[in-house]
């Protein structure tokens, strides 16, 4: 069974995604959902999730610091790390590629293309 | 008494006294010769008359008789002694009183034949000229007669000092009389070179009395009447240069009130970056003193980078340069340097020194932190609900297209209504939320490039690329309004150093208007190498830009046309950011275009931008890639 978790402080945001990604819950992926850094990276050690969105604005642990922390201490099954952030600004996708993030998208988002990247990733096709 | 005088009196008394001496000297040996002459004469005179007359009393021995007649000769004048010998030698008779002298025996025995002088120097008593005469040819004996020749010397003597004494008393009258006469030409020509000294030292009010009509009185007048005149320009000279003096201080005063007042710290250097000048504000900045900077090397004070600026500013005139700098308290300055050069500027000039304004930018700095926080923020704030609208109204369409619509019975008329109003309310929904994630991005952008905040990348761009890329990005426009692109692109053009997604985001912003404004036609994008730049160009066949509107087009939210009556088509930022890009690069961007035919938007790119790019722009880009 695979797993994609979903890394933001933003309920809205989370509950946006969950509804975007429901059509892998058919194809037997599971979503998990956390609202902080640390949270995030107690599910990771547990569940070890093939793809992790994750926002950069967070409080108490950003982004990038859960990507650098993930990386650093990685688990037994490295996750695609894709970073979703607001800010938009060049700088950000530099930091994204330094702390390790494979992936980049700016808020807001096209939900086709981001269901594509996503069955690019997991190997899934949708219908 | 003058010192030509002087001299020349020296000069006289010397000649004179040689004169003097010499007419002395010749007087008295005349004299001398004269009276030894006479004194020979009549000595002989004496001794053969004696001699003469005694011939009896001697044949006779009548000594008294000799005697007698000897002593009346004795009387005359000159004559010292008379003695006669008979022809043995013995003395017959003599004047000599008390003894007769020794020296008398040794010419006792003469015997001359005829008369005969000679001198005589008797012990104690001086020379005497003995003249002695044969008596009958010296068989009755000799007379002897004895000049006083000391008396000679003497009547010399006393003649010599006579004549001195009356030419010195000439010689003094003369010279008294010469110097009142001298004294008479030069007092006036004194008078005249006392006045002369006193107008060396500009003393101009001092009289000179000289009243004569001769050259003098003439050369009085003329330096009078010059000195009126030196006198008056020298007053004006001196009012000149005291009122310049004045007003020099008064300017000076005033730079130094200006200079002191600045609220920006500002260091003069010279050649060698040795400080020479701070004012207050600068001491403030750095909490020192200014004795504590002047005479200083600025290296060894504010340290290499900042001298390395400081040098760079002195050698290139017309260019600024900035760095920042650290100063006291923890606050940040920036430094901006200029170079100082004299009004003639020439190829080579190396600049006397520098001019460095220190502003203290601690609170702009505080103020930027915040405006790039704030853009982020709102950035972010803006585009979460953005994410949330867009994302759930593209499920919501996602569900109602796949699950509701299909299973909703078709037959009610106002059901099927409903379901295309439903769809289209949905289509604006998401329209207008991609038009407001169009705005933000362009208002970030706008913020982003005023606030200096963009990262330009430097690479090799061929424009060839940039152009395609950006064709690809815009053909979904093309298509939807089925207008043909035309492209004509000269080959072989020379590479561009910019930041390649910069040119494309001009050229897609240049394109996505043609196509916005154009509704029938086509679009041609042309691109040629220039001199020393490449210039690309985006024309349309659509509605055009009048020419008031012209001027306008590149201004922050300017849109042609009555924005209350035409709908909107955007937000008025694209052509602004282009031109703010193309600036940046040094290069210039403009538009043509008639009312109802078409419009060309035309831009260039300096071949060789990356040298032109001005030295601010290049400071501040390192600046922001340091953060
Ligand atoms: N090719 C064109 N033909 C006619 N008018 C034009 C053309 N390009 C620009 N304009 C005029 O210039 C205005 C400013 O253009 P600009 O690109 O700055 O803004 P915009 O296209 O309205 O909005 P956006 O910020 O979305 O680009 C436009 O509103 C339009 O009136
Ligand atoms: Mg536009």
């Amino acid at each position: 069974m695979k797993r994609i978790l979903i890394v933001d402080d933003d309920p809205i945001i989370r509950n946006l995604l969950e509804q975007i990604l429901e059509p892998f819950e058919e194809k037997n992926v599971e979503i998990l959902t956390a609202e902080n850094g640390l949270v995030a990276l107690d599910i990771i050690r547990e569940k070890q999730p093939e793809l992790i969105f994750l926002d950069v604005m967070m409080p108490k642990m950003n982004g990038f610091e859960v990507c650098q922390k993930i990386k650093s201490e990685p688990p037994e099954k490295i996750p695609y790390i894709v970073i979703l952030t607001a800010k938009g600004q060049e700088a950000d996708r530099e930091k994204a590629k330094a702390s390790g993030a494979d992936f980049y998208i700016t808020k807001p988002f096209n939900i086709n293309d981001l269901l594509n990247k996503v069955s690019e990733i997991l190997q899934i096709k949708l219908d | 008494m003058s010192k030509l005088f002087k001299k020349t009196l020296l000069l006289i008394i010397i000649l004179f006294m040689i004169i003097a001496f010499t007419i002395a000297i010749s007087t008295g040996w005349n004299l001398y010769n004269d009276l030894l002459q006479e004194y020979k004469s009549k000595g002989t005179a004496i001794a053969k008359s004696v001699a003469s007359s005694s011939i009896e009393t001697l044949l006779n021995r009548d000594a008294s008789t000799i005697q007698a007649m000897i002593d009346r000769f004795l009387e005359i004048s000159g004559v010292s002694y008379i003695f006669v010998v008979d022809a043995n030698g013995d003395i017959i008779s003599h004047t000599f009183i008390p003894t007769i002298p020794d020296e008398i025996s040794k010419i006792k025995n003469d015997k001359p034949r005829d008369t005969y002088v000679k001198e005589i120097v008797f012990e104690g008593l001086g020379t005497f000229i003995d003249i002695t005469s044969p008596i009958l040819e010296g068989i009755a004996g000799y007379v002897h007669v004895g000049m006083d020749k000391n008396n000679i010397m003497a009547q010399m003597k006393s003649a010599m000092i006579r004549q001195l004494i009356l030419i010195s008393l000439i010689f003094i009258f003369s010279i008294t009389i010469a110097y009142i006469l001298v004294n008479k030409v030069s007092q006036p020509l004194n008078a005249l070179t006392d006045y002369a000294k006193k107008l060396t030292l500009h003393d101009f009010s001092s009289p000179v009395d000289i009243k004569s009509d001769d050259e003098i009185g003439l050369l009085a007048n003329t330096m009078k009447s010059m000195a009126t005149d030196l006198h008056e320009v020298f007053d004006r000279y001196e009012q000149a240069i005291n009122d310049a003096i004045v007003e020099l201080q008064n300017t000076l005063a005033y730079l130094t009130a200006v200079i002191d007042n600045m609220a920006d710290g500002l260091l003069v250097t010279d050649t060698d970056g040795v400080i020479t000048h701070v004012n207050p504000a600068l001491s403030y900045m750095f909490n020192m003193r200014e004795s504590d900077f002047i005479g200083r090397n600025c290296r060894s004070i504010f340290g290499d980078n900042f001298a390395e600026v400081v040098e760079k500013s002195r050698m290139n005139a017309d260019q600024i340069f900035t760095t920042e700098i650290e100063l006291a308290h923890k606050r940040i300055g920036k430094a901006v340097a200029t170079g100082i050069h004299k009004e003639t500027i020439q190829s080579d000039d190396k600049g006397i020194g520098a001019v460095i304004l220190i502003r203290d930018i601690t609170s702009e700095k505080e103020v930027d932190r915040m405006k790039t926080d704030f853009i982020s923020t709102v950035s972010h704030e803006l585009r979460t609900p953005l994410t949330s609208v867009r994302g759930f109204t593209e499920i919501i369409k996602k569900r109602l297209e796949e699950d509701i619509f299909p299973n909703v019975t078709n037959d009610n008329k106002r059901v099927l209504k409903s379901i295309s109003r439903i769809r289209d309310n949905i289509n604006i929904i998401l329209s207008e939320s991609e038009r407001l994630t169009a705005l933000i991005n362009d208002v970030l952008d706008i913020s982003k490039l005023e606030a200096g905040r963009i990262d330009w990348k430097l690479e090799n761009v061929r424009p060839a690329d940039a152009i395609e890329q950006a064709i690809i990005a815009t053909s979904a426009l093309f298509e939807q309004k089925k207008l043909l692109l035309i492209k004509d692109i000269e080959e072989n053009l020379p590479e561009i150093i910019c930041d390649k997604d910069r040119i494309i985001q001009v050229i897609i912003n240049l394109l996505s208007n043609a196509v916005k404004f154009t509704d029938t036609g086509s679009v041609t994008c042309k691109a040629k190498k220039l001199d020393n730049s490449i210039l690309v160009s985006v024309s349309d066949t659509g509605i055009g830009i009048s020419e008031t509107e012209k001027d306008h087009v590149f201004e922050k939210f300017r849109q042609a046309g009555d924005t209350l009556t035409d709908k909107p088509t955007g937000t008025g930022l694209g052509l602004s950011i282009c031109k703010q890009i193309i600036e940046h690069y040094g290069g210039k961007i403009w538009v043509e275009s008639e009312l109802g035919k078409g419009s060309t938007f035309y831009f260039t790119l300096p071949l060789k931008n990356i040298n032109d790019v001005s030295n601010i722009n290049k400071m501040e880009y390192n600046y922001t890639e340091k953060e």
